[in-house]
């Protein structure tokens, strides 16, 4: 199996990515001021282009998400968690990850999650390595 | 009558071996707008957009088009990808003036592109297997057959390649520049694929070129003079069939026909001034000249040799540098139909060709098996 493939990201989306690393989340924000995050180089109602980047929070609301009872080798955690859409604060658009929640029953629409930082980071979207709830 | 189609803007990148610096949609949207900004049009101005670009596995990102359709203004808008291998960017740019002429769309922006840089083009063409021949190996029997046939001596693949770069130097947005190329220099060039020297072979391009197409109104209301479409062709032929003739295929002779026939182009090599021709390896000069009936066959190499087809010859072929001198595949084609739009419309600077009114831009792709080409001038059908 061979694999060779490369990307360049681009000024947005590579900000984004490398920005993870010192442990901050940066969203791009549009001429009508709305903040999508993860960032989108072009905004997707109007076309234009979208270059100023905005710092948003690390904690957020769960706009929506799905459980997964028996995880597989390539998800990012070896234990029943659920896959969210995570609304960041200061952001308007949601962005998927994992949610380690612990159980079923403590995940609903609405709750405060946060992120969890992995301990070595390296500009990748697994520096965060998963959002848990918020600590209260 | 189908609605007349005009050409009213051009744009492409400067053409790199890696353009690390943007993503795909960052590439598409610098010769986009560049295309816009000639047209003096912004995004909300365009009706449908029909980008193309090569096989995905060449890239790895599969239909771009999805994820694209945002980057390029297009929510709630109709935008389509084209696929025909090599000859893409002409076919993409066909497509879009069929929209036009059919007066389904107003003001359609087409884009063609290619990030060489980010997968691995040979292997991509060998199914994602390694030890594939690549383009060259593929083509090189053929160009062998060529020569055997019609008894061209060597030195006129040289000179196709010492052309194509001198004309490279008078593009500014051209990729591979050899300013002290001589014949002796392509001579002693490594041999890449028998015939083919590495001087005589295209390099691998990141890049991109855009045009905005409208209808007749648009056209009367452009900014900078438009071009106008005289005739559009597309043909394709099985890549392997008994009796197929890869060296002079039927299918690019086919579409040569039709498109001389639609322009009322009678006697090509009088009357057409300037051909933008897909040559990515030297010896498709004199081959293409043939097949696309500029030459009798077993004569096209003349034409090369008696510097017909230089700037200020009587036939120039490939002013721009062409694919010689920059190969972001997918929009390789795109780039010889705009280049042909350039010249009539009088804009194509250092490598302009003086009082050019005819223009034929040409793209083949595959196993020399897909052909696009459209005839534009200067003044309406």
């Amino acid at each position: 199996m061979e694999l060779l493939y490369r990307r360049s990201l681009g000024p947005v989306v590579g900000a984004f990515l490398t920005a993870l690393r010192e442990q901050r989340l940066l969203g791009s924000r549009t001429a009508e001021g709305r903040v999508i995050c993860p960032p989108l180089e072009y905004d997707p109602d109007s076309g234009d282009a979208v270059d100023d980047l905005v710092e948003v929070g690390s904690a957020g609301v769960v706009t929506g998400w799905s459980w997964v009872a028996e995880p597989r080798a390539k998800h990012p955690l070896p234990h029943p968690f659920a896959w969210a859409l995570v609304q960041l604060d200061g952001a308007d658009t949601s962005m998927v990850h994992a949610l380690d929640a612990g159980s079923l029953d403590a995940v609903r629409t609405g709750m405060r999650v946060q992120v969890r930082w992995a301990p070595e980071r390296t500009g990748h979207i697994t520096d965060i390595a998963c959002f848990e709830p918020e600590a209260s | 009558m189908a609605e007349r189609c005009a050409i009213v803007g051009i744009g492409q990148t400067h053409h790199r071996k890696v353009r690390e610096d943007v993503s795909f949609a960052g590439l598409l949207r610098e010769a986009g707008q560049r295309a816009l900004d000639d047209a003096e049009m912004t995004w909300r101005d365009i009706d449908a957009v029909v980008i193309g670009t090569a096989p995905d596995s060449f890239e790895g990102v599969m239909m771009p088009e999805l994820y694209l359709a945002d980057a390029l203004g297009c929510a709630g808008k109709p935008i389509m990808r084209v696929h025909t291998a090599g000859s893409v960017g002409g076919s993409t740019a066909i497509v879009a003036s069929h929209l036009i002429q059919s007066g389904i769309r107003k003001r359609v922006l087409t884009i063609a592109f290619e990030k060489q840089s980010e997968g691995d083009t040979t292997w991509g063409l060998s199914g994602g297997r390694s030890g594939g021949v690549g383009a060259g190996g593929y083509f090189a029997p053929h160009l062998r057959a060529y020569i055997a046939r019609s008894k061209a001596p060597e030195y006129v693949g040289w000179m196709v390649a010492v052309k194509d770069r001198l004309n490279a130097l008078k593009n500014p947005y051209a990729h591979l520049k050899v300013p002290d190329i001589t014949l002796e220099k392509v001579r002693d060039s490594p041999m890449v694929w028998e015939p083919v020297r590495r001087l005589e072979s295209c390099p691998a391009s990141d890049g991109a070129c855009a045009m905005v197409l409208t209808d007749e109104a648009g056209g009367d209301r452009a900014p900078h003079k438009p071009a106008w479409v005289h005739g559009t062709a597309i043909r394709s032929e099985l890549g392997q069939f008994p009796g197929r003739d890869p060296v002079n295929p039927k299918g690019g002779q086919d579409c040569a026909a039709d498109v001389f026939a639609q322009a009322g182009i009678t006697n090509p090599r009088k009357d057409v001034d300037v051909v933008e021709m897909y040559v990515p390896f030297s010896w498709y000069e004199p081959m293409w000249l043939e097949n696309l009936g500029f030459a009798e066959e077993g004569g096209g190499w003349k034409l090369t040799e008696d510097g017909v087809t230089e700037i200020g010859g009587d036939l120039p072929v490939n002013c721009s540098g062409g694919v010689l001198s920059s190969n972001p595949i997918g929009a390789s084609g795109m780039l010889r139909f705009a280049e042909a739009a350039l010249q009539v419309r009088g804009q194509a600077g250092e490598h302009q060709v003086d009082g050019a009114r005819t223009g034929v831009g040409h793209a083949y792709g595959g196993a020399s098996q897909f052909f696009a080409m459209w005839v534009v001038r200067d003044t309406k059908p």
